[in-house]
């Protein structure tokens, strides 16, 4: 009879196990709506910036002993909006999501309307013209980015012999004439990273927003390119954008096996010097600093699609507030809600919310009243394009399978597996399949 | 003869040994490359590192919050896997003596379940289960992990219960013993070594599982050690010195475990064949 | 058959021996499943508050998706070359490694230690591994083989997904191949021995008879690991180069969260699982027939 008794306890204590389960999560879940001290999440989907986050959490339950901030990393791996809709779908969203621009939209029913915080006043022009709907701003615009070409000075310098003019590459022409010299004084011209978010998502949407300066008209060109009322192979942006790439591809310096390169590999050879130039973004300066070699000079190109300087795109840097951040209206309390709206105002009006943003994170504030001026070169470089009125408006609003099925056929174009007319049809076709 | 066998024997050994350097080498690398620092793990990852210095394992350490995601990590392995070798052993033992048609079928829905796409079920399950509250605990998750474990360990149970002959049960039976009091002195002892394989097998999937813990785990005090790990991965880059220390310090628990539980497998064979 | 007596008594056994399993069985794999196939009929996103009933629509976006039957006949050439290249390696190492070799523990540990990590960790030290590693000795070697990264290669790429799969599933195998030989009788082997059985006559004969539930389990398992790549694939290759390496799992889910269209998706991963399950079905059914006439 031992065992069977034994059986009972068994069978009791999974019985136990169950119900504990229950009731620690319905504690759980008690203790987060009572008392004044209130605990509020942030869904990070900028991984760079995971750790200044945490410590931006501390400074700010300095600020505010009552509010506990923490961060939850969006795994590698999982998309932003992945992982944003499995925490709804569990009933345990974030408080603070951080969503690319493009997914505001569909959260719109379940997060707040932002409409009459202080900082809209002070947000940059147009920063929240894409997460408004119906007059309503859902989101918080946290960082601008900008990409286009950067440049190591020490190379650049020594390939003109002098002081490098980066206002005098306007032109395609400029451009070839800037990596011959690269060449003849012994270093390779350029770097192109092969991922297909840098080309999917970065490079080949400049051919979308060089169509033209009123944003407007960029938005009627993806509608019609949608439709398949638009014919690339005699779109001159789109051509002009191409032959610039076909340049890249000839004085890349792993043109042997163009798409054997990492991100990683990026960094290096720009910040040692080996190569003159990298299409990338600000968000890279962490990486490149950990091997510089030119003293911290470093500045951005824009990526020229003509031969006429006069051209919309051969002088404007493209940039746009690329992460935003939402609070949830559904599963989080009113206290909760107050706190995150309190962390957003912190940080753009708290001196201490303001370092974390501009010196801590490196980021690109969408604020006016921030002055704070930028401590690493590429954030300043893209901050004085931005101060000249020299900005082309990234895509933002792309759909969201725009950068893994385009980059991957920009891939094969980099390969030489796929020509022109190939890659020009699959771009169609692409379009053609949005819904 | 003699001469020969032995030369056989050392080839053999040799022939080994390269073979399981070219194994265990992913991990001899990631071993050294923890050591250094990110700029020298990408420019030459081959190379010794130029001092053991620990920074890296203090980092990776102190961010994981290591001793929490330990703990974690081995109440929610122990208990999941406890549970599931023995669940699993009772229901194949009762799938096998008790051929009924309802029994096949439901084994056969099992094994069929096998080979569901854990992504065909991860958005329903969160949103059943966190409809009625049922997530973020540890006993939410070790629940799931019986569930999702049962099918493979019922199958492979399944086979070995079919091996012991059925003579022997009837024999217990005879001399007075229940049917609960057959399994637990006959058929479960006898299955030691299968028991051993499952539970390996089990503390290893669920020892490393990161998907099904990410969505049902939401506090960070509830983290296991991949969670944890996987603070380091960037979205653009990765900081390859503290991640690789990480990563270690991840392995190195099972691998403790391991070297310990191959001994005991060998052993519960050797006792299984004196029978 | 053994029968308990009273109805009461049986199920109390049925209930003790197969509730929990079942119970947690139902509740975490069928009902979710159930709930994801009712899901496949609307066209819900994965996050808006409504969706509508949409039919059968779905299932004919499914049958339209080339990029699906694409990869999904790339996973099945993948999953083919595996399954044959783990169990052959794995028994291979198995039947050396239960010969009574010097330390022949020790082997089988190390060839074991690629199951103590997970597959996202495994890709990505291997994709450190053939991005730098093998790029840097074939600079420094000169050898060509490794002058560029196997990840920029649709076909290289393709077999590095295959090396590193044998490579992380061979010793998981070989332990159930050992536990399976250990299980065959020496006496009866020994017995072979002296009535002049070679070695091959003794493992046609003696061992491979004995081993078929082995091999059921262990093809079986290969299989269905290598259908449900996903892990793997999406950290060492990420689907590249150019999609070339995009198997069908991975579809699946960029389908449903990358492109947003989770009916779709579900569909999908559902008319995966039918063409799996027949597949697998039939796998189990032939070898249980082997296993009854060998």
């Amino acid at each position: 009879m031992k065992f069977w008794k034994w059986m009972q306890a068994l069978a009791l204590s999974l019985i136990v196990v169950m119900l504990a389960a229950a009731c620690g999560n319905s504690g759980a879940s008690g203790e987060t709506g009572g008392g004044s001290a209130v605990t509020i999440t942030l869904l990070n989907s900028k991984g760079e910036i995971q750790s200044q986050l945490e410590e931006a959490a501390k400074a700010f339950k300095g600020d505010n002993p009552d509010i506990t901030l923490e961060i939850i990393p969006v795994p590698a791996g999982q998309s932003p909006f992945e992982k944003a809709s499995a925490l709804y779908a569990s009933g345990n969203p974030a408080t603070i999501t951080m969503l690319d621009t493009g997914d505001v939209e569909k959260f719109k029913d379940r997060v707040l309307d932002l409409s009459g915080e202080k900082w809209m006043a002070d947000a940059v022009d147009r920063s929240t013209a894409l997460t408004t709907f119906d007059g309503k701003n859902y989101a918080f615009p946290l960082a601008i980015e900008g990409y286009g070409f950067i440049y190591n000075k020490a190379v650049v310098d020594q390939a003109v012999g002098g002081t490098f003019d980066p206002a005098a590459i306007n032109t395609t022409a400029a451009l070839e004439e800037l990596f011959k010299k690269i060449e003849a004084s012994g270093k390779a011209p350029l770097i192109v990273s092969p991922m297909d978010w840098s080309l999917g998502a970065h490079y080949l949407p400049l051919a979308y927003a060089g169509q033209s300066a009123d944003p407007a008209a960029v938005a009627q060109f993806v509608k019609d390119l949608k439709a398949g009322k638009i014919e690339l192979t005699s779109n001159s942006v789109y051509n002009g954008l191409l032959d610039t790439f076909d340049l890249m591809a000839k004085y890349n310096i792993d043109k042997a096996s163009p798409l054997s390169g990492t991100y990683e590999r990026g960094p290096e050879v720009l910040g040692k010097g080996e190569v003159g130039i990298w299409f990338q973004g600000n968000w890279a300066w962490p990486q490149i600093s950990g091997f510089d070699t030119a003293s911290g000079q470093y500045g951005f190109l824009p990526v020229p699609v003509s031969n006429n300087a006069d051209d919309f795109g051969n002088t404007q840097i493209s940039s746009a507030v690329s992460k935003r951040l939402v609070l949830d209206k559904e599963k989080n309390t009113a206290e909760q809600q107050t706190a995150a709206k309190k962390f957003l105002e912190w940080m753009v009006y708290s001196d201490k919310g303001q370092d974390f943003l501009v010196n801590k994170a490196n980021i690109i504030p969408a604020f006016k009243n921030i002055t704070l001026e930028a401590q690493d070169p590429l954030a300043k470089s893209i901050t004085d394009y931005i101060a000249e009125g020299k900005t082309q408006d990234s895509m933002s609003t792309l759909p969201a399978d725009h950068w893994a099925k385009i980059g991957a056929s920009m891939q094969k174009y980099l390969a030489g597996e796929a020509d022109r007319s190939v890659l020009t049809k699959e771009i169609q076709e692409y379009w053609k399949s949005v819904k | 003869m003699k001469q020969s066998n032995s030369t056989v024997a050392w080839s053999k050994f040799a022939v080994l040994f390269v073979c399981l350097l070219l194994f265990v080498f992913p991990f001899l690398l990631l071993l050294v490359n923890s050591f250094k620092e990110n700029k020298a793990i990408t420019s030459s990852p081959l190379s010794l590192p130029e001092s053991f210095g620990m920074t890296n394992y203090s980092d990776a350490f102190g961010k994981m919050d290591y001793i929490s995601a330990f703990t974690n990590s081995i109440m929610i392995t122990v208990l999941s896997v406890l549970l599931i070798s023995l669940l699993a052993a009772m229901t194949a033992h009762y799938f096998v003596r008790h051929q009924t048609k309802f029994n096949q079928y439901t084994f056969f829905l099992m094994v069929a379940a096998m080979i569901i796409p854990f992504q065909a079920i991860m958005i329903p399950l969160v949103k059943i289960y966190g409809s009625i509250g049922f997530l973020d605990s540890k006993w939410a998750l070790i629940y799931m992990y019986i569930g999702f474990g049962s099918p493979l360990a019922v199958f492979i149970y399944h086979g070995f219960v079919k091996s012991i002959p059925a003579e022997l049960e009837e024999a217990a039976l005879i001399d007075g013993c229940t049917r609960t009091q057959t399994f637990f002195r006959i058929v479960f002892p006898v299955l030691t070594p299968t028991t051993v394989t499952i539970a390996i097998l089990n503390v290893l999937w669920i020892w490393n599982d990161f998907l099904l813990p990410s969505l049902v785990l939401i506090a960070p005090d509830e983290r296991t050690l991949p969670l944890s790990t996987f603070y380091f991965f960037g979205t653009y880059t990765v900081d390859y010195g503290p991640l690789m220390a990480g990563l270690m310090l991840t392995i190195l628990p099972v691998l403790i475990v391991y070297l310990f539980a191959q001994k005991y497998i060998i052993q519960g064979v050797m006792q299984g064949s004196i029978k | 058959m053994i029968t308990e007596k009273g109805l009461w008594n049986r199920l109390r056994l049925r209930l003790l021996f197969t509730g929990p399993t079942l119970f947690a069985f139902l509740a975490v794999m069928i009902v979710p499943f159930l709930y994801g196939i009712y899901l496949t009929f609307t066209n819900w996103d994965g996050i808006s508050t409504t969706s509508s009933f949409v039919g059968v629509q779905n299932y004919f976006s499914v049958f339209q998706d080339t990029v699906f039957w694409k990869s999904f006949l790339l996973t099945l050439k993948y999953v083919f070359i595996t399954v044959v290249l783990i169990n052959a390696v794995a028994f291979l190492l198995a039947y050396v490694l239960t010969s009574g070799l010097k330390g022949q523990s020790l082997f089988r540990a190390g060839f074991f230690i690629p199951n103590l990590v997970g597959g996202i960790v495994l890709g990505f030290v291997w994709q450190f591994i053939f991005s730098n590693v093998f790029v840097f000795l074939g600079k420094e070697l000169s050898i060509p083989l490794f002058s560029g990264s196997w990840l920029a290669d649709p076909d290289k790429a393709f077999w590095a997904m295959i090396i590193v799969t044998v490579w992380q599933y061979a010793g998981y195998m070989m332990v159930i191949y050992v536990a399976g030989l250990m299980n065959v009788p020496k006496d009866i082997l020994e017995a072979a021995s002296i009535d002049g059985a070679n070695l091959t006559t003794k493992l046609r004969k003696m061992v491979l008879p004995l081993m078929v539930p082995s091999f059921i389990v262990c093809i079986f398992l290969s299989l269905q690991r290598g259908f449900m790549v996903y892990d793997l694939n999406i950290s060492l290759t990420k689907g590249g180069p150019f999609k070339s390496t995009e198997m069908v799992s991975m579809h699946v889910y960029e389908k449903a969260f990358l492109s947003r269209d989770y009916g779709v998706g579900q569909a999908e991963a559902f008319v995966l699982f039918l063409l799996v399950a027949i597949i697998t079905i039939a796998q189990v059914y032939f070898s249980k027939k082997l296993e009854v006439e060998a």
